[in-house]
């Protein structure tokens, strides 16, 4: 009864603790909005988006206003091949991008007429803040979960050091607030690509896999992947997170515990598979994607088909069709490779990130959260249109595992790495289409090097997660000697 | 006894002779009877359209003449009302853009330089070295290789009067054809011979206009065809005048005096052709001018010029329309019309029952079609759908946790 009373103390004081940072947390988070709409009010949004880093062929704005117009002239958005996104989207974010000239009349003054005229641009990018803001509320929702349920387990496994509660701010709004100042996160909103609304659904649904709320979980997977297909392999962390619970020590400990102390009055620490939730969760995925597709088929109905949707969005980013540059690693190389080779290398590179799903899976599953991460972190890796959203969201969810991964290698290295490429990567592309004195070549090492960047995060990541594992069951081990 | 030898063998003679002699009548019947026949034929079959064949057989440039004569002739017969689609056209064509020509795409056939031939509608349905006796041959015959295109062809059938005009430089019973080949006065008469056992022509007039021109026609033996000459044998025909501006003579004298004397008519004259054959004087055209109508039945003073030179059709006028399809169907066809309507739309309620009775999902899915068909706007049901999103997800997250 004492050690549950002082439990419950210790809770309420975490939860001030997290109000304290909590202001710390809005107050920063509240800037990040300001610094954002400041920058959208430069005219045309600083022309963020005819850059290739930001505007994909399936993130560009300017697409998702074309495909507006065909559907707006009764024709197929998707006919031309410009717009490759879903057309829900289409329906939300179309009629933002239209221009509106009805403030232009009364205006008499030359420079406000000017910053009047790309209003129409406005409404989108409040939309994009707005997702960004949401996305930076919940990943701060997720990592607080994670920081207690993951408490709460090393405390039942008495390796709880009490020098590792920071005074000031937990990972979650660590994580958090890196997400809402990661200058690529700034740019993708601002430059009005896609990415931050795909970003928000994904991280949605592992909110909603922490949290254990299987309906939201779902809701998140569904619009994830139908917004791109990639997120798609983000159900089985989504279905170890709402089967094993968020992320634990190795289960191995808690069993070598169970054999050690016999008789504590401590809850079973059985981790048992709880296929209630995997099974409400199936059933909850089913439904969302059949009402997805019902207003999809709806939407597409008068002038296209659903089966052209398909072709053009999943069929589209598989067949990797359009190959204009962009910081990936496959459009130099499907612009060389031989057509009687091209469908091969096709299941090569896609096959290349469903390889690493089920190692991962199989080492990882006791923090199926990280191994979402690491999911994320490769797809955007091998995806066939990467954009800086990409990175973005990786780097944010970094975050929230930064008690674990104090000790990796090569964190300052990648960090130099990561601002060198940002930096060297336009200005190779500059050289390359502008100026004309650089050629691919220049353009595609960046990108090889961003990619060899990429691969350095996620192996040391992992390595230094699994060595973090490997301590704490030489920890629990020596504990258990004593 | 010499009476009875002799009475046998005369009665066997008289029995031959009378026997060849009704073979011979016999003989003479049936030709006389096809005679008639043809020649009735020729009478009883109306005419209905009227073709021109007109051919420059001359190329280089001082035989800027013979091109200036076609084209004036090319001229006069679209004006007096011959289409360009019953005109074949033959000629070099090498005058009109000629290095030498001082007016590029400018034919004349007087110095006074008034009329540009080469105007903007002239269709040259054979130019260049496609102009050849063999060629010519088989526009007068109708014997093509299947890839010729029909404004090629010679079309006419056995109601068609043919103008046929020929000039350039010839001899005694030939004419020069492109300075290379010969048109010999026999395969003339071989190919209007095949023209008439093909029916390809009810009357013929050719008109020819070349130094001892009149020998051209020593073959001819067909029927209907009316033949006129500019020379007779050992004449030439002389060029009417010289345009020093040009540089070559434009005109020949016998085509001079023919369009001169058609300038002066229109499409409804009724200037008969022997008014036409008198008109030309052997003083001015320094040549006899020569015709052939011993193969033509008509009397020339009842022959229009428009007969060949024009096209003056007789319409017939009629108040029934479409009167080559046959008219009692009409009244029967609306009857079928309504009858299938009616037999479409049980049929189609026959469907829609065989449907209704199969599988509840696809009655399901049609009727939620035809629901979705009678909404005015399905962007507004797509925007509905996507905000009725919210609910269910905020009752959903409330039911589960």
């Amino acid at each position: 009864m004492a050690t549950a009373n002082t439990e419950e103390e210790k809770s309420k004081s975490e939860q001030q603790k997290n109000h304290g940072g909590g202001g710390g947390f809005t107050r920063w988070a509240v800037l990040a909005v300001i610094f954002r709409l400041i920058l959208i009010y430069f005219p045309g949004n600083l022309n963020l988006s005819s850059r290739p880093e930001v505007s994909t062929p399936l993130t560009s704005i300017r697409r998702l206003a074309e495909g507006y117009w065909l559907k707006q002239s009764s024709m197929s958005p998707y006919a031309g091949s410009m717009y490759h996104g879903s057309p829900l989207l289409l329906s939300v974010l179309g009629p933002l991008t239209v221009k509106r000239t009805i403030l232009t009349y009364s205006v008499a003054n030359a420079e406000l007429k000017g910053s009047l005229v790309t209003f129409y641009a406005v409404g989108c990018s409040l939309v994009f803040v707005l997702a960004d803001l949401i996305s930076g509320i919940l990943i701060r929702a997720t990592g607080w979960k994670l920081q207690m349920t993951y408490r709460k387990s090393l405390k039942s496994l008495n390796l709880l050091n009490k020098s590792t509660d920071s005074g000031g701010l937990s990972s979650g709004d660590i994580a958090a607030l890196v997400y809402l100042w990661n200058p690529f996160t700034i740019v993708a909103c601002v430059g009005l690509s896609t990415s931050p609304v795909e970003n928000l659904f994904t991280i949605l649904t592992l909110y909603g896999a922490a949290t254990g709320i299987a309906p939201l979980a779902a809701f998140g997977w569904v619009m994830a992947t139908h917004l791109s297909l990639y997120p798609a392999i983000l159900i089985i962390p989504v279905i170890l997170l709402l089967g094993y619970g968020p992320d634990a020590p190795p289960s191995k400990l808690f069993r070598s515990k169970e054999n050690g102390k016999v008789g504590d009055d401590t809850s079973s620490q059985d981790i048992i598979f709880s296929w209630g939730r995997v099974l409400h969760l199936l059933v909850w995925t089913s439904m969302w994607s059949v009402y997805v597709l019902v207003l999809c088929s709806i939407s597409v109905k008068q002038h296209s088909s659903l089966q052209e949707m398909f072709q053009r969005t999943y069929g589209f980013i598989l067949t990797v069709e359009d190959l204009s540059p962009n910081i990936g690693v496959l459009w130099y190389f499907f612009a060389e490779v031989f057509d009687f080779f091209r469908d091969f290398f096709l299941i090569v590179f896609h096959s290349n990130i469903l390889f690493m799903i089920l190692p991962l899976a199989i080492r990882l599953k006791h923090r199926p959260c990280f191994l979402a991460f690491v999911y994320i972190a490769i797809s955007s890796m091998l995806k066939s249109y990467p954009s800086v959203g990409d990175p973005a969201l990786y780097l944010g969810l970094l975050g929230l595992f930064l008690d674990e991964l104090a000790d990796m290698q090569f964190s300052f290295f990648l960090f130099c790495g990561y601002v060198g490429v940002s930096l060297l990567s336009p200005v190779m592309h500059n050289l390359w289409i502008w100026r004309g004195t650089g050629n691919a070549n220049f353009y595609y090492a960046t990108a090889m090097a961003y990619a060899c960047f990429q691969i350095v995060l996620v192996v040391e990541s992992v390595s230094s997660m699994l060595n973090h594992d490997r301590k704490l069951m030489k920890l629990s081990a020596s504990k258990l000697q004593k | 006894m010499r009476s009875k030898l002799p009475d046998a063998a005369s009665s066997r003679k008289m029995a031959a002779s009378s026997a060849v002699v009704a073979i011979l009548a016999s003989i003479w019947l049936c030709s006389s009877i096809a005679a008639d026949a043809s020649g009735s034929s020729s009478e009883t079959t109306m005419h209905t359209n009227n073709w021109a064949v007109l051919v420059c057989t001359s190329r280089f440039w001082f035989n800027y003449r013979h091109m200036a004569n076609t084209l004036s002739l090319y001229r006069t017969v679209k004006r007096l009302g011959i289409p360009d689609e019953r005109i074949i056209l033959m000629l070099a064509d090498d005058m009109a853009c000629n290095s030498r020509n001082k007016y590029p795409a400018q034919v004349f056939n007087n110095e006074n330089h008034w009329l540009n031939l080469y105007g903007d509608n002239v269709e040259v349905d054979y130019r260049g070295y496609e102009v050849t006796v063999e060629n010519f041959l088989r526009v007068l015959t109708g014997r093509h290789e299947s890839a010729v295109p029909r404004s090629k062809r010679l079309l006419s059938d056995e109601g068609s009067h043919i103008l046929l005009y020929m000039t350039g430089h010839g001899g005694d019973e030939f004419l020069k054809f492109q300075d290379s080949e010969e048109l010999q006065s026999h395969d003339l008469a071989d190919a209007v011979k095949q023209m008439k056992e093909k029916h390809r022509f009810k009357e013929l007039l050719i008109m020819v206009d070349t130094c001892q021109a009149a020998t051209l026609f020593n073959q001819l033996h067909s029927p209907g065809v009316l033949a006129i000459a500019s020379s007779m044998k050992g004449e030439n025909s002389y060029s009417h005048h010289l345009d020093s501006d040009v540089g070559v003579s434009v005109v020949d004298r016998f085509t001079f005096y023919t369009l001169a004397f058609f300038e002066r008519l229109n499409m409804y004259d009724n200037a008969s052709l022997s008014r036409l054959f008198n008109s030309y004087d052997p003083n001015l055209l320094m040549s006899n001018a020569y015709y052939r109508t011993d193969l033509y039945q008509r009397n020339l003073q009842e022959v229009p010029v428009t007969n060949f030179f024009g096209s003056v059709m007789e319409t017939v006028h009629t108040d029934s329309a479409y009167r080559a399809f046959p008219q009692k169907n009409t009244p029967r066809e609306t009857r079928i019309r309504t009858g299938n309507t009616a037999e479409d739309d049980s049929r189609r309620s026959i469907l829609t029952d065989m449907t209704k009775a199969e599988c509840p999902f696809t009655r399901i899915v049609s009727s939620l079609e035809s629901k979705m068909e009678t909404v005015g706007n399905l962007d507004s049901l797509v925007n509905y759908g996507l905000v009725m999103i919210l609910p269910v997800l905020v009752v959903s997250v409330w039911l589960s946790t």
